[in-house]
């Protein structure tokens, strides 16, 4: 109770942390620029921004173990300037940095990594005995004590790494983007376990990540880019400073009301059969209405309005700067249907070749994966998947690191042999047409795989030659590539000096050079910034609706498996689950319940109250507790009484839309419950 | 400076190091095998050249002159070849080093008193070896020649051969190899690459285990705690010093037992100038990590300043002192000099800390220096 009214009064203690006009350069190359920061005792605070935004400098500066050039850093009010003064605030200071267990020893246990880092501070054996059995019990490590952390999965490391960064018991910790690359139950798990411990410990958090959607769990956040700070305080109030609604609808035909809402509107986007619009300074109902007329005409369905989100507030604060220029996906005359791309309908592998595995009037089927295994040593990296994509669909294929997502690809792609099952890609059976399958197929990898020392048109060539595009058609492939990527002002320049998201979209088109009916994905967003990655799927969008090519593509950034038609959750090698997003949130609602928010004035009270009260999915989101209620008739009122009778105020129970984060969360926890009682 | 801290990372080092298979192989197995592959293949012995010799004569002499250089331990005979040109073609195909042609009428003209030219084609391609096979096929001649001469003015002056032989070498040269009485450059080349095995192991392993730190961003832990950067150097060098003091004696192991070299000097003596000699070039491994970023630049800077060092300027090849000025100067700046003085010394000269302190007090120096440079460039709050 005492520790949770510290968190809430927090705005009268003194800073934790004081950033003024902090500027960090890397030889002549700046890395942050004039950034200000306030941390104060007892929150979470959160520095949320894609790669480059200079996350990372002013974590590590403000950790004492990295110099830089101007502003000034107190930390606990103890001025940093050098390294000697440096060292006098690390005894009270724990750091995780960035990459997911990287800063542990693989070849050391469990127990043997922890003992390191206490040792390192000089803790008793008393205390350390102490303080490792209730990290241990907190995390549910304990019983991999003994494990070599090379061993563990990403969501342990993660756990294993945030137990030796509070071993010595600090007031503040770094944590560098500490969720990326883990799965959604193990991200959950650790906002969790920090929250616990902000509230027992009095623990003050300074937190990155590239996750948009992570902003709640922040009780004050700075939005970064480019080495600034785009808005800063509680996630409410950064909406606020970019206000707007979003609409929703389910729109025929697509493309066309994509092109028209394009010239009205900068944000806009195609979501499965949806297309979803950002309109700026409006309430929802002005928003609908304005959506409505300028589609007047197209078949519409199911339009939605409501709240925006970070992301959107984000892109839109970069317009409001004018750091970036949100153009209209390509230019007007490429949306028409059959002029944008020159695809030969009749190349080989194309559609009419898979047509035998479907049945008459079925779609036609591009990828099919019927119970592929692969085994390294003792090792099952991939376990009877099985799943079918058709001509013209996204299928996505989500998972954490290591779940098994590129060891599919690369079975599909003929890279590696599968131990069992089989596979077929455009019609070709995947183990004796090797070589057929990759003439039909792009594929691009999570490195790009470009050649950083040739030009951007070098590049493009070189792949079109490898896939021995004819001679003939040299020219207007090259063309079509530079055009359909959004190259033309770049095509002479080095690849290894342009920005990451130019240098996926030219990775994009060497993978689409050969006009291959099916295209492969292997985490093609990870480290692009937001504007990057929603222009990378508008091209997406285009090619799968107006070429018909099937995308299958990976990732683990749940917010982009919204775009897909049809997802596949990977865990542990299995595919745990199958469908649209749309009827995997329905079917959430059907048999766990309706998602519910609960606001009050003190969220850590209430936080326990409901975890005591035996409600599912308690979870702590930043100020607010999401919970999930089967009969919300009944639950809201009980919600409320609960909490009144707890002595709480400012009670509000909303009921919220599931995330796909909410569905694969719940779906992946009862998996493991499944296995617990299997076991038994 | 606190102990425990240091202790902590030099015992989580030292379990990294012997958990990891490829580190173990690094620490052991590639050390033992530089020494046995080097030392069974960099022989400098020039022995049993292969070599022809075409015979147009075919008297009692020209075999009797023929059989001295086939009987020779240095000479490997591939039989007689039936022209020049076959000759030429094995000399083409390096099947012989040299060949000797007699020509006709070779004990005639020699029984007549008059000179005779046997021909020698040597293979001139390795200059070391051809001039030592110069060397052996002119000492060869020389003997046979006196051999003749000897017999001739036995004959003629009716004396008995000893006595002639005084007239015909009136000075015997008596040599006494002092050391290696042997002559065997194995027993020289497996001692001194003792040297060269410490001198590129203990920095390679040193570079690889703080730039992978780095590399993997765990050298953080570091950073951000209140070890103290002498703890974390003392700490992180201590499993490489304690893995190459163990090299120590398996490499001399191996220089007695395999490769029979006598060892004649004080063990003490020598274990500790060995000791101060790795903690030297493990110095050398620190500051090349303080330099490059990753790994793999990590073993190929370390490899090419400590291999061509240790090989070319150590005198391990080349005496120091045949060496021109400028490169005897910078044949001193490497410590691989002072320490093959000291191997050698112990090994075959049977020398101790009287002769040889200078050269450890040159180690001290180097390794005194090394470190300071290594920790007053550490960081813990450094630019990038």
């Amino acid at each position: 109770m005492g520790q949770a009214t510290l968190v809430e009064a927090s705005a009268a203690a003194p800073p934790m942390v004081r950033v003024r006009g902090f500027v960090k350069r890397y030889r002549r190359q700046v890395a942050v620029e004039g950034v200000d920061l306030t941390v104060r005792r007892g929150e979470i605070y959160g520095l949320i921004g894609p790669d480059g935004a200079g996350k990372s400098s002013l974590m590590k500066a403000v950790a004492g173990v990295l110099s830089f050039e101007g502003g000034g850093l107190e930390v606990f009010g103890h001025r940093v300037d050098s390294e000697a003064s440096a060292e006098g605030i690390k005894a009270r200071i724990g750091f995780m940095p960035q990459g997911l267990g990287l800063n542990l020893y693989a070849e050391l246990s469990v127990e043997e990594n922890i003992d390191f880092f206490a040792q390192l501070r000089e803790l008793s054996a008393g205390v350390l005995a102490e303080r490792k059995q209730k990290l241990l019990a907190m995390t549910r490590l304990a019983q991999f004590r003994d494990r070599p952390m090379k061993h563990l999965s990403g969501g342990m490391k993660q756990k294993l790494g945030l137990i030796c960064t509070l071993i010595h018991g600090p007031d503040l910790v770094i944590l560098d983007e500490p969720t990326t690359g883990v799965d959604p139950v193990s991200r959950r798990d650790f906002w969790a376990i920090l929250a616990e411990l902000l509230r027992s410990q009095g623990v003050t958090a300074l937190v990155s990540t590239a996750y948009m959607d992570e902003a709640a769990r922040f009780h004050r956040l700075s939005l970064m880019y480019q080495g600034r700070v785009l808005a800063a305080g509680e996630p409410e109030a950064i909406l606020e400073q970019a206000p707007g609604s979003v609409v929703s609808v389910e729109v025929e035909p697509q493309i066309a009301a994509l092109r028209r809402l394009g010239t009205s509107f900068s944000q806009v986007e195609g979501i499965g059969p949806r297309v979803r619009v950002f309109v700026p300074d409006a309430p929802p109902e002005a928003a609908a209405e304005r959506v409505g007329a300028t589609l007047a005409g197209f078949r519409l369905k199911d339009l939605k309005a409501g709240e925006a989100e970070l992301e959107d507030a984000f892109i839109a604060l970069l317009e409001k700067r004018r750091l970036t220029r949100i153009s209209p996906p390509a230019s007007d005359a490429s949306y028409v249907e059959g002029k944008w791309g020159r695809f030969d309908p009749g190349a080989p592998g194309g559609a009419s070749d898979g047509a035998s595995h479907g049945g008459t009037g079925d779609p036609v089927v591009s990828i099919e994966a019927r119970g592929l295994v692969r085994d390294f040593g003792a090792f099952r990296a991939v376990d009877r998947v099985s799943f079918q994509v058709r001509a013209g669909e996204i299928f996505g294929l989500l998972g954490a690191n290591g779940a098994g997502k590129t060891t599919v690809i690369k079975m599909l792609t003929g890279i590696l042999p599968p131990t069992e099952g089989e596979g077929a890609v455009a019609g070709a059976d995947m183990r004796r047409a090797g070589q057929a399958i990759k003439a039909r197929i792009g594929y691009m990898s999570q490195a790009f795989s470009l050649y950083q020392d040739l030009t951007v048109l070098e590049n493009i060539r070189l792949y079109a030659r490898i896939y021995a595009v004819p001679h003939r058609h040299l020219r207007a492939r090259i063309d079509w590539v530079v055009e359909m990527a959004g190259l033309a002002g770049v095509t002479g320049r080095l690849t290894g000096r342009l920005p990451m998201g130019i240098r996926q979209r030219l990775a994009l088109g060497c993978a689409l050079v050969h006009q291959p009916r099916v295209l492969f994905l292997d985490e093609p967003t990870s480290g692009v910034d937001p504007v990057g990655r929603r222009r990378f799927w508008e091209i997406l969008i285009q090619l799968s609706r107006a070429e018909r090519v099937s995308i299958l593509v990976t990732t683990h950034y749940m917010s982009e498996a919204e775009h897909c038609d049809h997802l596949a959750l990977m865990y542990a090698g299995r595919i745990i689950a199958d469908a649209s997003p749309e009827a995997m949130k329905a079917d959430l609602q059907a048999t766990a319940g309706q998602l519910l928010e609960v606001a009050s004035d003190r969220p850590l009270v209430a936080l326990e109250r409901l975890q005591r009260g035996g409600y599912a999915g308690v979870a702590l989101f930043g100020r607010r507790v999401h919970l999930l209620a089967r009969d919300v008739g009944a639950a809201i009122p009980a919600i409320r009484r609960e909490l009144t009778a707890a002595g709480l105020r400012e009670i509000s129970v909303t009921p919220r839309a599931p995330t796909l984060e909410d569905v694969f969360v719940y779906r992946i926890m009862a998996m493991e419950r499944q296995a617990r009682e299997g076991i038994q | 400076m606190k102990w425990r801290r240091t202790w902590a990372v030099a015992w989580k080092e030292w379990r990294e190091v012997m958990r990891d298979r490829l580190f173990f192989a690094m620490a052991f197995v590639v050390p033992s095998m530089i020494l046995l592959v080097l030392g069974y293949g960099l022989s400098l012995d020039v022995e049993n050249i292969p070599f022809a010799a075409i015979d147009y004569d075919k008297s009692a002499l020209s075999r009797d002159y023929l059989h001295r250089f086939i009987d020779s331990r240095y000479f490997d005979y591939r039989g007689e070849a039936r022209n020049v040109q076959q000759l030429d073609r094995l000399l083409a195909a390096s099947r012989i080093r040299f060949a000797i042609i007699v020509p006709p009428r070779f004990q005639e003209r020699l029984a007549a008193s008059r000179p005779v030219a046997v021909q020698s084609l040597i293979d001139g391609v390795f200059p070391y070896r051809t001039q030592v096979s110069k060397g052996y096929v002119a000492a060869i001649n020389a003997d046979f020649s006196a051999h003749l001469l000897t017999d001739a003015i036995a004959q003629r002056q009716g004396i008995p051969r000893a006595r002639a032989r005084q007239f015909v070498t009136p000075i015997r040269l008596d040599a006494r190899y002092l050391y290696n009485q042997a002559i065997r450059s194995r027993w020289s080349m497996s001692s001194g690459l003792i040297m060269l095995v410490l001198m590129v192991s203990p920095p390679f392993l040193t570079a690889l285990g703080v730039v992978r730190e780095r590399e993997n961003g765990s050298i953080y832990n570091i950073y951000a705690s209140t070890v103290s950067r002498g703890e974390f150097i003392v700490g992180k060098l201590l499993p490489y010093v304690v893995i190459s003091a163990m090299n120590i004696f398996i490499l001399w192991g191996f220089a007695v037992w395999l490769f029979g070299a006598p060892f004649k000097g004080d063990p003490l003596f020598f274990f500790t100038a060995s000791l101060v000699y790795v903690i030297c070039t493990a110095g050398i491994g620190l500051l090349v990590s303080l330099i490059v970023r990753t790994q793999a630049a990590a073993a190929l800077l370390t490899m090419v300043i400590t291999f061509i060092p240790a090989m070319l300027y150590s005198g391990l090849l080349v005496p120091v002192e045949s060496m021109g000025r400028e490169t005897q100067i910078e044949a001193h700046l490497f410590p691989t000099l002072y320490y093959l003085r000291i191997v050698w010394g112990s090994f075959l000269k049977g020398l101790g800390w009287p002769m040889l302190w200078g050269n450890v007090a040159a180690l001290v120096a180097y390794a005194a220096v090394l470190w300071s440079v290594g920790f007053l460039s550490f960081h813990k709050r450094p630019r990038q």
